[in-house]
């Protein structure tokens, strides 16, 4: 039988309209909140003069942990650490929180991208 | 502060440029007009400003994880514009040709948003202030030119061996795209604790650090992480093998019917 042309397209099209609908639904799930029940230990963070206060947070090992991280300075800063996995920017004058951890005991450096040289810190799970 | 700036700026370019280049060798391996380009950066940098002039108050939202559940959904708005793209391109390249170009500059112009807005942020600490800005201007063009001349190079590298082995290496450089896409999304997610944290699948960070020039030219072409949590590389592997399932399926499909 001869065939249309639209014929032809029809079967890898749909296929291909349902692959991306069902991953609509599957990642739609993702927005599920999963915040646990627990309440998380928070620290204080403060970012002064292109500083960190304190430069040493002490924390609980193997625990999820919540930064409040506040900038002070007329200029936005960027949290940035390779160990945390963590990058986030904090505007002029305001205040963001940041989830870390759970981590394995340990040294965890972070910084200010946008003032590397004196922006410097590190987190210590213990 | 020449340097900071080089560096800053160099990161960031380097970020969105080696992904704008892979995505223009794909379309050019795929015999698209190129002319989608522009805009696509005009709404990369019309989304950046906009971002980063809101950002005072996206940060705010959903409890101060604003950024974050922006950054995620903007980040799966590409990865699923990417696959209906897919869609329509390889079941006929001729048809939907609006469709099609409406998904490139979406996924494109998406891509370098963030990037771009950092860029301005960065800036914007500057501006109105008696010294610096001259400095940290020229320090961000240094940063861009490099930035830009890698990815050029990794453009024609690509254009280059495409010409060979075009559709197998075509397909590799969409999924890994599409998996990194993904990935950094449920990083985000993770990061506003939306997701389950958890603790890292493996940890490279001896051999292969982040913060060393090799780890971040990976970390910006294929998402490279020394310490990746379960979400981020089942992301990663999902969303790739995805687009490959997809791509494989739909090419199939057309051998068969043509």
């Amino acid at each position: 039988m001869c065939k249309i042309p639209d014929e032809k397209l029809g079967a890898p099209i749909y296929a291909g309209v349902f692959a991306v609908l069902t991953n609509l639904i599957f990642f739609s799930f993702l927005f599920v909140p999963m915040a646990s029940i627990a309440a998380t230990p928070e620290f204080a963070l403060e970012i002064r003069e292109h500083l960190f206060y304190p430069a040493e947070i002490i924390v609980p090992a193997n625990t999820k942990v919540k930064l409040i991280v506040t900038n002070q300075d007329n200029a936005p800063e960027e949290f940035e650490s390779y160990g945390l996995n963590r990058e986030k920017v904090i505007m002029e004058h305001s205040k963001t929180v940041i989830f870390i951890g759970p981590l394995a005991p340990g040294e965890y450096p972070f910084f200010g991208e946008f003032n590397p040289k004196t922006a410097q810190g590190k987190v210590i799970a213990k | 502060m020449l340097l900071t700036a080089v560096i800053v700026v160099l990161r960031e370019v380097l970020e969105g440029a080696l992904l704008l280049s892979v995505l223009l060798a794909l379309s050019r391996h795929a015999d698209m007009k190129m002319f989608w380009v522009i805009p696509a950066m005009i709404l990369g940098f019309v989304g950046a400003a906009l971002y980063a002039s809101n950002l005072n108050h996206i940060s705010e939202w959903f409890d101060y994880v604003g950024q974050e559940v922006i950054n995620a959904a903007l980040q799966i708005t590409i990865f699923l514009a990417l696959l209906l793209f897919l869609v329509l391109h390889r079941a006929d390249k001729n048809r939907w040709l609006m469709a099609q170009f409406f998904l490139m500059i979406l996924v494109v112009g998406l891509a370098v948003t963030r990037e771009i807005s950092e860029i301005i942020l960065y800036l914007s600490g500057y501006v109105g202030k008696e010294n610096g800005l001259a400095t940290v201007l020229v320090g961000g063009c240094i940063g861009a030119g490099i930035g830009l001349s890698l990815s050029i190079i990794l453009y024609y590298t690509l254009t280059y061996f495409l010409a060979y082995r075009a559709e197998l290496l075509a397909n590799i450089l969409l999924g890994i795209f599409s998996g990194n896409i993904l990935s950094q999304a449920t990083l985000m997610l993770i990061q506003a604790d939306w997701l389950s944290a958890q603790g890292a699948v493996w940890d490279s960070s001896r051999w292969l650090p982040e913060d060393a020039i090799f780890g971040q030219l990976l970390y910006a072409v294929i998402g490279y992480e020394a310490t990746p949590s379960w979400w981020q590389v089942s992301a990663y592997f999902g969303g790739m093998s995805l687009v490959w399932l997809l791509v494989y399926s739909l090419d199939r499909g057309k051998r068969r019917d043509g």
